[in-house]
């Protein structure tokens, strides 16, 4: 039966006298009991969708269209009519669970206010039905009179889920639900999600800028650009055989681990997204299509039927058009050509750019908890022109250990060395180190002094260092080597006139501008869009194949160590738990924490069952004795409670990995094959 | 871009033009009818402030030399009156804008100098000197001003120099909170780390990257003092602690009360000083507002 059909959906905001599209004719049914993601970068109006269909969008924006949920049509519906069927009929799920929880008042309270409001039930029946959705969502029932911030980000987003089931909608929009968290929550989140809505009669709308989360949990997806759909069909046969190009480089965006074509060829779009009001006749994606014909600038773009159930927005499905096996085909040409350059890569003997030993950063305890050990006991080494990956959750002490590396942080015990020689804290010793090594930040906007120009912006570098004899040229170097073409445009431009890609690249052109050795990444591309991350990561390996650079890059995505990096270390609460070339470490994980991370990235062919770690990454406050992973390892958790290897695990430190040379290691008591077999079978 | 191209050598193009921030403010500020008006208020204070010597001599202002008729109500040769001893309350008012205006401005700049020196390194250096510099704001904010004011000018001695510096010494501590608090947002963000990974010292990542940040509060709290600073002028000279030949708007004030304007019924001597308070006040608020909304960074971009 037909839950939500929509049809012909225009948004339109004005903005001073200018009319902005943000949605332009979209059309597609959900049937109960469905699940649609929406895939789309940011600015590509699934947001703006989404809310459109319960009028949740500001007073300036126009909908045209219809909206027909359960044969009604909400767009005209009045507002009485339409309070009535928000949350009761329709509900959603938020991105930001913290801040779309009132902070003020409990979880309990807030679960209850939609029954209240909606049910009209005594306030001790609401609260019954309250406990039994937090027990349903996995949170004990006691924790009703919990605030919002005595939860993890987690059961914030639980909570949100509670709340939306509350008044047992037939209908669920889920905007970005699991963005904002670490990858094995997010895995426990859709888990859940899927959980709830299996065997009930539930549609639900998924949005999300991750095409391979939503292939996951997903029964169709629908992928929008500049506000219009540009595919529509079945999950599985959409990510693995997409008909339109942007589909497919979005697809490829997120690698999958062991396909030697994404092997350190991270596969990325070209240019930016249109901004809103600036589309032309033909198609929107012209500008970025890597096989545009001529026709498509002049002719006009719908969906046309792809095959069984699809429809795709692409000159190149229509008969008249299709050449051979149709669209979305191509392999990068250069992606083979940059694999040649890497392999050819001389095996350098000579002295390792960074090398950290034993490496130890606590922070002073604070409001009656123990001492942080934030990073406790690291061996790290990144060759020269290496790229080194350093993988962990939130939390897990990655981002203080880039920074110790940089000099931002002073460790609490242990060195950092730099070609051999150990780093000195005095102020002119560290300035002299801020020649050599170079930080670049995760959020591009918020790394950029809004009130300086490019230029100034690249050149505040060379200035601090005094190397100002020819700082134009080397300004325009810098910008050209990160990929900004021509310099001398960008010379003048404001940070907030620049996409995110060219933000980063910015940032990036900033650290080349001192001509470093080293570059230390942390999270280069978790805020940019999925098109834009495959250009970023490239430019970091055309560096490293030109300049030579060492790079250390620290992320929560394995899928980003086998795009780029020559090795990957794992980190888990304060100490590498595993380390390895990237062949060896994701391919033949050895250590359960690995495995896990593996087993949760979301795959479309689905043919790993998942081994979800129980809770939340726990606090470097609190760390167990013994191994420190064995209160969340799946492995120990088989065993039974007598065997003595239990009790290794329980009781015996592991031994901080030396992570010298390029030899596998894994600090593990359970390491072993037979282990490993034992994880794979559960 | 696979590979970098070498760069074509030739002529290097130049730094690119330093004034677009200024001319986008311009911009910005025309459009704003509030901040027009103020502005032009101001500009017509300052240019008769400035001119006046040309057009008001000695026989205008001395006691002696004044020809008028006492305390008469405005009139054609009058257009403002006179005051008890003959002179012509316009000339008068227009002359003591000069020493109003100049010790607001001085004192202005003043307390913008100390309060935002102090903020910027209270919020920078966040141990013990920045709360030390918080302790000592803190200890002046309890203070009450007025009366700080007089001892220090009892202390200093009667005249302008000391009313100024009496005026900066009780105002700064506004500015310093502000400054920090803005301070202290601006570091906690990325690009201040990213100063500190290309190397950058205290002094640099103060004056290069927070300094330009906060300047635009700076500049709106500033236009906001002046306005404060012109009545604490007129407030402390009206009580009698500043120079008595000297004129000002207080000073005038001060001499209609003490001549008995007020049971006169004089009210244009009462009445000018004071609405020449208002207007210049207003004329500042109004241009400071125009600023703030001008350079508030959420309507900056936009």
């Amino acid at each position: 039966m037909t839950l939500l059909e929509v049809r012909d959906l225009t948004v339109t905001y004005r903005q001073g006298g200018r009319d902005l599209p943000a949605v332009r004719g979209v059309d597609f049914t959900l049937d109960g009991g469905e699940i649609l993601g929406v895939a789309g970068e940011s600015g590509s109006g699934k947001s703006t969708m989404a809310l459109s269909l319960l009028r949740l969008l500001p007073p300036g924006a126009q909908i045209g269209g219809e909206i027909l949920f359960e044969g009604e049509n909400l767009r005209t519906a009045t507002w009485g009519r339409l309070r009535a069927v928000r949350w009761a009929q329709a509900s959603m799920v938020f991105q930001g669970a913290m801040s779309a929880l009132n902070p003020v008042r409990t979880i309990g309270q807030q679960i209850c206010e939609p029954i209240l409001l909606h049910d009209k039930v005594r306030e001790r029946a609401a609260r019954q039905r309250a406990a039994e959705l937090l027990d349903s969502v996995g949170i004990p029932a006691r924790r009703l009179n919990a605030y919002p911030h005595e939860l993890s980000g987690g059961q914030r987003q639980r909570v949100m889920i509670a709340m939306a089931l509350a008044c047992r909608p037939n209908l669920i929009i889920a905007d970005e639900p699991t963005t904002a968290l670490d990858v094995m929550v997010q895995a426990q989140i859709l888990e859940l999600l899927n959980e709830l809505v299996s065997g009930t009669n539930i549609g639900v709308i998924m949005i999300s800028h991750d095409l391979s989360v939503l292939a996951d949990m997903c029964s169709r997806l629908a992928v929008m650009y500049a506000g219009r759909l540009v595919e529509i069909g079945p999950a599985d046969q959409l990510f693995t055989e997409p008909r339109h190009p942007y589909t497919l480089a979005l697809s490829r965006a997120f690698p999958t681990i062991g396909d030697p074509v994404s092997r350190l060829a991270p596969a990325g779009l070209p240019g930016d997204p249109p901004a809103l009001g600036t589309q032309t006749s033909g198609c929107a994606f012209a500008a970025r299509c890597s096989q545009v014909l001529p026709d498509c600038l002049t002719r006009d773009i719908t969906l046309w039927p792809g095959g069984p159930d699809r429809e795709a927005a692409c000159l190149r499905v229509l008969p008249e058009y299709a050449d051979g096996d149709g669209p979305a085909t191509d392999v990068p040409a250069a992606s083979s050509a940059e694999a040649q350059a890497t392999a050819e890569r001389p095996a350098t003997d000579e002295q390792p750019a960074l090398e950290v030993r034993d490496l130890k950063v606590t922070y002073p305890s604070r409001r009656g908890r123990g001492p942080a050990r934030a990073v406790d006991g690291v061996n790290l080494t990144v060759g020269a022109g290496e790229i080194v990956a350093l993988i962990g959750e939130s939390g897990c002490g990655k981002s203080t250990l880039a920074r110790a590396l940089v000099g931002l942080v002073k460790p609490t015990s242990g060195e950092v060395r730099y070609r051999g020689t150990a780093l000195g804290y005095s102020s002119s010793a560290l300035k002299r180190y801020r020649r050599h090594t170079q930080l670049v930040l995760q959020d591009p906007a918020g790394a950029l002094n809004p009130r300086q120009n490019v230029f100034d912006l690249v050149a505040e570098g060379p200035r601090l260092h005094g190397l100002t004899d020819d700082l134009t040229a080397r300004v325009r170097d810098a910008l050209a080597r990160a990929g900004l073409r021509p310099p001398e445009q960008f010379f003048g431009r404001f940070p907030h006139e620049l996409s995110g890609g060219q933000q980063q690249r910015v940032v990036i052109a900033g650290a080349l501008a001192l001509e470093p050795s080293v570059i230390v990444a942390d999270e280069p591309v978790a805020s940019l869009d999925a098109s834009v991350r495959g250009e970023i990561l490239r430019l970091i390996l055309n560096l490293r194949n030109e300049l030579g650079l060492s790079a250390l890059i620290v992320s929560h995505d394995l899928g980003l160590a086998w795009n780029i990096a020559d090795r990957v270390a794992v980190m888990y609460l304060g100490r590498i738990v595993e380390v390895g070339t990237v062949e060896e470490v994701l391919l033949r994980p050895k250590h359960p924490y690995t495995r896990a991370l593996l087993s949760v990235l979301p795959d479309a062919v689905g043919d790993q069952t998942p081994v979800l770690l129980t809770g939340e990454p726990p606090e470097p406050t609190a760390i167990a004795p013994g191994c420190r992973f064995h209160p969340r390892c799946p492995v120990a958790a088989a065993l039974p409670a007598d065997d003595p290897k239990l009790q290794l695990c329980r009781t015996r430190e592991l031994p901080v990995l030396s992570g010298g040379g390029h030899a596998s290691l894994v600090a593990c008591h359970l390491a072993t094959e037979q282990a490993a077999a034992s994880v794979t079978g559960a | 871009m696979t590979a970098v191209e070498p760069v074509p050598a030739g002529p290097l193009p130049a730094a690119p033009p330093r004034f677009g921030a200024f001319r986008r403010f311009a911009r910005g500020y025309l459009d704003r009818p509030a901040g027009i008006a103020g502005l032009a208020v101001l500009a017509a204070f300052a240019v008769l402030a400035l001119l006046a010597p040309t057009f008001i001599g000695p026989q205008q202002l001395e006691v002696t030399k004044a020809s008028g008729p006492l305390l008469a109500a405005p009139s054609g040769h009058y257009p403002l009156g006179t005051d008890e001893t003959g002179r012509s309350v316009l000339a008068l008012a227009i002359w003591g804008a000069r020493s109003s205006l100049a010790i607001g401005i001085i004192a202005t700049v003043l307390t913008v100098l100390l309060g935002s020196a102090i903020g910027l390194l209270a919020g920078h250096y966040q141990g013990r000197l920045g709360s030390a510099l918080m302790h000592l704001t803190d200890w002046f904010i309890a203070l009450p001003s007025l009366p700080l004011a007089i001892s220090l000018s009892a202390v200093l001695g009667q005249g302008s120099t000391s009313i100024t510096i009496a005026i900066a010494v009780t105002s700064w501590t506004s500015t310093a909170r502000l400054v920090r608090a803005q301070t202290l947002a601006v570091e906690a963000r990325p690009f201040i780390e990213r100063a500190k990974a290309l190397g950058a010292g205290n002094v640099q990542i103060m004056l290069r990257q927070v300094l330009p940040n906060v300047m635009p509060l700076i500049l709106v709290s500033s236009t906001l003092t002046v306005a404060s600073a012109i009545l604490s002028e007129a407030t402390l000279t009206f009580l009698g602690l500043g120079d008595p030949t000297n004129v000002s708007w207080g000073s005038m004030l001060n001499s209609a009360f003490a001549q008995g304007a007020v049971t006169a019924g004089a009210w244009w001597y009462l009445l000018t000083p004071g609405v020449a308070i208002l207007i210049v006040v207003l004329g500042f608020t109004l241009t400071g507002r125009a600023v703030e909304h001008v350079l508030n960074p959420r309507m900056v971009n936009r």
